[in-house]
């Protein structure tokens, strides 16, 4: 689909955006706080926090609608303050909400928006509106859209480019349901077939944890994690919690903690925080013990949980 | 080139799309009728189609300038508080290149005003009183030029005027973000207040008034063989830094300017 970025291996490697040190005063007060972040490529990747902890400032300042006071942020190789054309070339993005010209027609909103990148032909035009579902209404005036539609014609504007990456700030304010999930699916259908890395802003845990294959945690402008999410799979995810079922738990416990292995009895399980490394290891040293072990897995915590403990359980909505 | 035509072609987009401007030109031409008509019916004698078409100017051109002036002032204003200006912003076009086609496509829309206004009214007052080779005015005389020259240069002069005025809500529109504050400052500063201004200047710093840009707006006194306090170079020098001192202000804000809104 995108013919002028070469599909190599190594270039998928390459993380599509790379935030270096950046920091954002203004007026003495420091909003974002050297922020260091690369988003790889091909992911639908969260950018999760509380209200006014600087999500949409670093966003602005990802599409050069703000200037940072320190640090560089580069996509796919380009400076977004000094080469900002190529660099925001690449980006596809809504900005909080998506504001249209209600005095337009979608169809004139997206004609708007095609002219200003060369090499958009109307029947690209065409395919996004149907891509979108907007068929049966493109040619009516924005005004009378829901807020459900004008959504879908943001995502419109921000896809027919065929950007390497599409930044959303919190798409799914104000959205019912079903529209959330449509968004959702659609979003994750992009970042497959398309190959488009999508990176989504959002103070909802739970949708971020449907939506998202990562999280960046973000708390009065500093950066606190970045957690992987979807199976533990993943290499390098950490706070898996594993539990172990085994024929004598107080006698394990006592055991395993003599070894110095953190370990909680939840009921008849051990409970331990670890990766499938570590358990693997346990499970050998409790069956070189003698013990029966008729099973271990790893509980995935939820989105939630992780969150709480990193940012101390302060407000999140 | 051509692709920064298309950044134009967006702009009047926007504006030919929305009634508005086209009833800001309908009202332009009924008052140019009007104007006619009254003429036609009050006066025994079939005036000079010429005085009639010079009377239409001077109070259209000033009717051309209000219109302008509510344009350029939305042009950049509207796009923050509407939220647009963000989906404006992030594409490959530099931030100065994108006002600037709002201006080009803002000066555009003067032209078109002034060309329409100027056409109706010469047309429809020689189809209604006449054609004339004679030169009459209500106010003033310019013997020395033929009708329609001199008409070109009253609207020229009247152009230029509505330039600098349309510069200077472009200006406020860009610096302030609001378009009530551009459209009421620079038509109280045309309309009147800029006179109340270089008078309670004039009676402190009578040297001052020479510089002020209110002194300056009304340059077609310049045609007609009357007194001028100004040579036209010295009030054309004044404009044009008044004009130069409102484009600096309009770029280097809107190119500085955090998109927060």
């Amino acid at each position: 689909m995108r013919e002028q970025i070469p599909a190599s291996a190594a270039v998928a490697k390459e993380p599509v955006v790379r935030l270096l040190n950046v920091t954002k005063r203004i007026g003495g007060k420091t909003i974002i706080d050297k922020l260091t972040l690369d988003i790889p490529t091909g992911e639908v990747f969260g950018f999760l926090g509380p209200n006014g902890s600087g999500k949409t400032t670093t966003i602005r300042m990802m599409v050069g609608l703000m200037g940072m006071t320190d640090g560089e942020i580069k996509i796919r190789g380009y400076n977004i303050k000094t080469e900002y054309e190529k660099a925001i070339r690449q980006v596809g993005a809504i900005v909080e909400n998506p504001e249209m010209y209600k005095y337009l027609t979608g169809y004139q909103n997206l004609l708007h928006y095609a002219r200003m990148i060369p090499g958009i032909t109307k029947q690209r035009i065409d395919e996004v509106v149907a891509l979108v579902g907007l068929k049966e209404r493109i040619n009516d005036k924005v005004k009378t859209y829901s807020l459900g539609m004008r959504q879908r014609l943001g995502v419109a504007q921000a896809v027919m480019h065929k950007p390497s990456l599409l930044i959303l700030d919190e798409p799914t304010n104000g959205l019912d349901p079903a529209g959330i999930r449509e968004l959702r699916d659609y979003l994750r259908q992009l970042a497959r077939t398309e190959g488009i890395t999508v990176f989504v802003s959002s103070h909802l845990l739970s949708e971020m944890e449907l939506m998202c294959d990562r999280v960046a945690i973000i708390q009065s402008g500093k950066l606190l994690d970045v957690r992987a999410l979807n199976g533990a799979a993943e290499t390098g995810l950490t706070g898996t919690v594993v539990h172990f079922e085994v024929d004598r738990p107080e006698e394990a416990v006592k055991l395993l903690e003599a070894e110095g292995v953190p370990v909680t009895l939840a009921g008849a399980l051990l409970s331990m925080n670890m990766d499938r490394e570590a358990a693997a290891g346990v499970n050998a040293r409790l069956v070189g013990a003698g013990f029966k072990v008729y099973g271990f897995r790893s509980v995935a915590k939820s989105l939630e949980d992780q969150f709480l403990e990193v940012t101390g359980g302060e407000g999140i909505v | 080139m051509f692709d920064f035509m298309q950044l134009v072609a967006n702009e009047n987009m926007k504006t030919y799309r929305r009634i508005r401007t086209w009833i800001m030109l309908g009202i332009l031409l009924v008052l140019a009728a009007g104007t006619t008509i009254v003429f036609y019916s009050i006066t025994d004698e079939i005036p000079n189609m010429w005085m009639v078409t010079e009377l239409e100017a001077t109070f259209l051109s000033s009717l051309i300038t209000i219109f302008v002036v509510i344009v350029a002032a939305e042009s950049v204003a509207s796009e923050f508080s509407t939220g647009t200006i963000k989906l404006l912003l992030i594409r490959p076009w530099s931030r100065s290149k994108i006002l600037l086609s709002k201006y080009i496509s803002l000066m555009l829309l003067a032209v078109f005003f002034t060309a329409v206004v100027f056409v109706f009214t010469v047309l429809m007052n020689m189809i209604v009183f006449g054609y004339s080779s004679e030169l009459e005015l209500a106010v003033g005389s310019a013997d020395n030029m033929a009708p329609l020259p001199y008409m070109l240069m009253f609207y020229l002069y009247n152009f230029i005027s509505l330039v600098v005025v349309a510069t200077l809500a472009f200006m406020i529109s860009s610096v302030f973000r609001s378009s009530g504050l551009a459209i009421g400052l620079s038509i109280f500063l045309t309309v009147g207040g800029g006179n109340i201004l270089v008078a309670v200047l004039g009676m402190f710093q009578a040297d001052l008034v020479d510089y002020i840009l209110f002194t300056h707006l009304d340059i077609t006194g310049h045609l007609s063989a009357g007194e001028t306090e100004y040579t036209l170079g010295f009030s054309l020098g004044v404009l044009a830094v008044y004009y130069a001192i409102f484009m600096v202000l309009a770029w280097y804000v809107f190119k500085k300017r955090d998109v927060a809104a």
